[in-house]
């Protein structure tokens, strides 16, 4: 069987029953339009949800070790192997700092940084000076009176750092503003940490990381640790996940059915109709398995097209609603099942059209 | 139902067989035999009538003989090779290479153009497109059909229609070619012309099998067996 022609002949049957490919593509892309715009917004909205609880720092953990707590910047070594953490830094305990041009102006925080993640801060992550350069988010540098980053601070210890770049203060940093962080590249091992900061690779890791990171600490006095984590918020965001998920599923299973149902009706008729097309077609040589091919063959390029049609349909109302998309994965996962559901319904009025008997279809009376 | 009578009007068979019946037995209805143990050998180059009354099994011989029904007992032969007992696939096979068909009302598909129609089987055969077409636009102007090939079989006349439906038998130049009925429902020129193509088709060293109903069709046989 040649599969070009077998598709070229597919297509052409599909042109010469026009009524019945019609019905066929717009059952297909009514059941694609429906879940776009049901589930579709459903699952657009859950991803807008979860956005949100995401950029809230769902998965941060941040460790506060007291003076005396005993937590050095080695920590950074022993964490780094831990499994599921995305992103981690420490920081010393803030030193309060003013623009070197004005001593008397507005104090703020400068910490120094420890880790090997600090370029996601927008900090370089080579330093022609190393440790001796300054960095200063937005907040920082108003205060500072530096709004082009121009200029250095001196900290109450009478030490100056150049001012070298602005940082971005990632959502799990905010509660820092305004921040002002002393890159340090090449640590000792023995700084003292007064503050860690991890992010996990994933909510539901959030609680092992947590753990391990504790574990890891090797604090003099762990009474003087506390920890925040975001552990709660990620179970909020897996009972949300969970509930939409579990709704548009069960949406989209429904949907299919009906489709199923709709296209294995309109084929079976069609079969019924064309019953002596199919007896001729065996009596001329065609062989059962090339009829149920093309069947299929046909079924699978109306629905492709009906995808099609119904994608762009409902991404046109839902641009012209203002409502929000779903993404890409779930456009190829809808569109796959609507054309893989269309052609396993056909499956059986291909089956009864291969079984046509000449002699019974082809006799006149 | 029994063989009521064989008579051969082509004095003697002298090819060698290319269909043979032998000993067929077939029954739509258990106990009702349409076929008792019925044989013929159709050779090479011959054109054979089957006539008899309606009801006595002529299309079911016919279909039998194109291995599109099973018989309960007996064998086709084809080349002298058993056939009906083939798979189904290897059958319908056997049809789209060595077997061609008219049938009495020309059974063309209605949605399809008229040149569709005729290289249809080709699909069946894995035959070019290319090739089909070439040979199909040849039939049809051998045949007169004077329409565009692009025209649909509902608009063009019943003659013509038959036309049609015998230039979709010849295209794969079949070994053995069966007709149910095909002047059933044409004028006489149009008759003449038909049972002209399967004289013909029968010169060119197939066997040809026509039921018909017709004296003339039947006058214009080798021989005719009557069922």
């Amino acid at each position: 069987m040649n599969p070009v022609a077998v598709l070229r002949e597919a297509f052409a049957s599909a042109r010469s029953q026009p009524v019945a490919s019609t019905l066929t593509v717009l059952i297909v892309a009514g059941m694609i339009v429906a879940v776009m715009l049901t589930t579709g917004r459903t699952v657009a909205a859950e991803q807008s949800v979860l956005s949100t609880i995401d950029s809230a720092g769902t998965r941060s953990i941040t460790v506060r070790a007291e003076d005396g707590a005993g937590v050095t910047s080695d920590v950074m070594d022993r964490i780094a192997g831990v499994e599921g953490i995305e992103w981690a830094a420490g920081f010393s305990s803030a030193i309060d700092a003013t623009n070197t041009l004005i001593p008397d102006g507005t104090r703020v925080p400068v910490r120094y940084a420890y880790g090997t993640h600090l370029d996601r801060l927008g900090i370089p992550t080579a330093s022609p000076v190393p440790g001796q350069l300054a960095y200063a988010s937005a907040t920082a540098l108003r205060q500072l009176g530096l709004p082009d980053v121009a200029g250095s601070v001196t900290l109450t210890t009478g030490a100056d750092y150049a001012l070298a770049g602005r940082l971005t203060t990632p959502d799990f940093l905010t509660g820092f503003e305004p921040v002002v962080l002393i890159p340090q590249p090449d640590p000792t091992g023995s700084e003292t940490i007064n503050i860690l900061v991890v992010t996990a690779s994933r909510p539901d890791l959030v609680a092992p990381v947590s753990d391990a990171v504790l574990s890891l600490l090797a604090a003099e006095d762990p009474t003087k640790i506390t920890v925040q984590t975001s552990e709660a918020l990620a179970q909020l965001r897996a009972v949300i996940q969970g509930q939409l998920g579990s709704f548009s599923r069960g949406l989209v299973l429904l949907m299919l059915a009906i489709t199923g149902t709709l296209v294995a009706i309109i084929l079976y008729g069609l079969v019924m109709m064309r019953r002596k097309d199919f007896g001729r077609r065996r009596a001329l040589g065609a062989t059962r398995s090339l009829i149920i091919g093309l069947l299929l063959t046909q079924t699978a390029l109306l629905a492709l097209t009906g995808t099609l049609l119904g994608n762009a349909t409902a991404i046109t109302v839902l641009l012209a609603t203002g409502a929000p998309l779903p993404g890409p994965a779930f456009l190829t996962a809808s569109s796959v099942l609507a054309t893989a559901t269309a052609t396993l319904a056909a499956l059986i009025p291909a089956l009864a059209a291969s079984r046509r008997e000449p002699i019974r279809e082809l006799r006149v009376p | 139902m029994t063989l009521a009578a064989t008579e051969s009007r082509a004095g003697g068979v002298v090819a060698a067989p290319v269909l043979e019946a032998r000993d067929v037995v077939f029954e739509y209805v258990p106990g009702v035999r349409v076929l008792d143990g019925w044989s013929a050998v159709f050779p090479a180059g011959s054109m054979t009538a089957l006539t008899g009354p309606s009801g006595r099994g002529k299309s079911t011989l016919l279909y039998l003989l194109g291995v599109m029904l099973h018989p309960q007992h007996g064998e086709i032969l084809v080349d002298g090779v058993p056939v009906s007992s083939l798979r189904d696939a290897a059958r319908a096979r056997l049809r789209a290479d060595l077997f061609g068909f008219v049938f009495q009302d020309a059974a063309l598909d209605q949605t399809r153009t008229v040149l569709d129609n005729v290289t249809e089987t080709a699909l069946y055969r894995g035959q070019s497109r290319a090739a089909a077409r070439h040979a199909a636009l040849g039939l049809l102007d051998r045949f007169g059909v004077d329409v565009p090939p692009g025209r649909k079989p509902g608009q063009v006349s019943g003659g013509q229609g038959q036309r049609i439906a015998l230039c979709r038998a010849l295209l794969n130049a079949p070994r053995v070619l069966l007709a149910d009925e095909p002047t059933g429902n044409l004028d006489p020129t149009t008759s003449s012309l038909v049972v002209d193509a399967l004289r013909d088709h029968a010169g060119t060293g197939a066997a040809v099998i026509v039921v018909t109903h017709s004296p003339d069709v039947a006058a214009a046989c080798d021989r005719e067996i009557r069922l």
